[in-house]
């Protein structure tokens, strides 16, 4: 495998072709926040959360989605981007109804981690609270689109890694709402294998597993990863 | 959300010259699921909107996930799921048709029909709605009824128009 070199936060270093900017980041060591990036899932950029700087490009880049490049000069702490990933927290928690205390996922929730990295201590940006349906139609699971957070990594898990494509996205803008089916409440599915896998896939409390409380939700998103890699192995 | 003005599941009957349409473009698109955007168009042009139960047709003859045909819909604001009316009034709310008084049309036809941009009359005869601009600067304001452009329209010259077709 050729090798190239770039630079990333002032460090030398020797990597592969070929990979993205967010995979030799986690290969070294170097902590990128990321959202709607899980280990065998296509990453699509969502979040916002992984930009970083790259000496001679004037737009910050999503680190998941933009393969590495030879000489290629990359910040990804600077002043600019800790700002910008605050903003994104904060735009997370100001776009639906997030209310930790009383959320199965308190405490075991990547969104509230994220809050915390970001050191984000109040909203400065008004809240949408938008109408938001619960779905408890499934016998197992449930789906709160008040604690989504869009990063399609369910729709991503289901369609990729099930091969169910149960769900999906509807709508734009600030109006988008993951759905199953025809929008058709998740029981009701016809696709739905109810595998589990969008469960573990889900960074909030989203999507959790019926008759558990708060303190009890445990979710193993690398399953999805590990599942993929075996599979490779397989073959 | 679930739409309740929605039809129900009947499935379009087979001999419906509709959905021969639609059959026959989907046969023309050789079966192919990236066609679903154009055979979605088909139908549109065909039923004025989208029907469920035509959507559930063309997910099946596709083999898609309904959950992708379904967010193709109400991604592209070109689809809709709900009838538009029998005859559409599209009003250009574009800076130009804005200044010569697009404003003045849309109250004069919400105080004749009682109708708002986006709503259909209660016997479906006529759906209004605005267009941000269709690109008729010149003839400001413009009017689409149906299929046909309106150039430098007054209020009642529409409503006057308006009454004729939905008479018929």
């Amino acid at each position: 495998m050729p090798k190239i070199s770039v630079t990333i936060d002032d460090k030398k270093l020797d990597v592969d072709v070929g990979k993205t900017i967010l995979e030799v980041c986690k290969e070294n060591g170097i902590e990128i926040l990321t959202m709607c990036h899980l280990k065998g899932l296509t990453d699509v950029g969502a979040c916002r959360l992984c930009l970083v700087e790259i000496e001679g490009v004037n737009k910050l880049l999503s680190a998941c989605t933009t393969k590495i490049a030879a000489n290629m000069i990359i910040r990804t702490k600077t002043e600019k981007i800790k700002r910008y990933q605050r903003i994104t927290s904060e735009l997370f928690f100001a776009e639906r109804n997030h209310v930790c205390s009383v959320c199965v996922a308190n405490g075991k929730c990547d969104l509230q981690k994220l809050g915390y990295k970001t050191e984000m201590n109040h909203i400065r940006y008004p809240y949408l609270f938008p109408e938001c349906n619960v779905d408890t139609s499934h016998p197992w699971y449930v789906l709160d689109h008040n604690r989504c957070i869009m990063c399609t990594r369910c729709v991503r898990a289901c369609g990729e890694v099930e091969g169910a494509h149960n769900w999906n996205v509807m709508n734009r803008g600030y109006q988008v709402r993951i759905i199953s089916d025809f929008d058709t409440p998740w029981g009701e599915s016809v696709t739905c294998t109810s595998c589990g896998k969008c469960v573990h896939a889900c960074p909030t409390g989203a999507i959790w597993p019926k008759a558990i409380v708060q303190g009890q939700l445990e979710k193993k998103p690398e399953i999805i990863g590990e599942l993929v890699e075996k599979r490779k192995m397989n073959l | 959300m679930k739409n309740n003005s929605l039809p129900t599941d009947v499935e379009p009957a087979k001999t419906d010259p509709r959905i021969k349409l639609i059959t026959a473009k989907i046969k023309k698109e050789n079966y192919k699921p990236d066609a679903l955007i154009e055979i979605l168009h088909t139908a549109q042009n065909a039923y004025g909107y989208l029907p469920m139960n035509v959507l559930k047709f063309i997910t099946k003859a596709l083999h898609l996930p309904p959950s992708r045909v379904y967010s193709t819909v109400t991604f592209y604001h070109f689809f809709s799921l709900k009838s538009k009316g029998e005859h559409t009034c599209l009003v250009c709310t574009g800076t130009a048709c804005y200044v010569k008084g697009a404003q003045l049309i849309l109250n004069e036809i919400e105080k004749q029909f009682s109708l708002k941009p986006g709503q259909v009359s209660a016997d479906n005869k006529l759906g209004v709605s605005v267009a941000r601009c269709i690109g008729a600067c010149g003839l400001a304001p413009a009017v689409v009824l149906d299929e046909e452009v309106h150039a430098k329209v007054s209020s009642e010259e529409i409503v006057n128009s308006i009454n004729a077709k939905i008479a018929v």
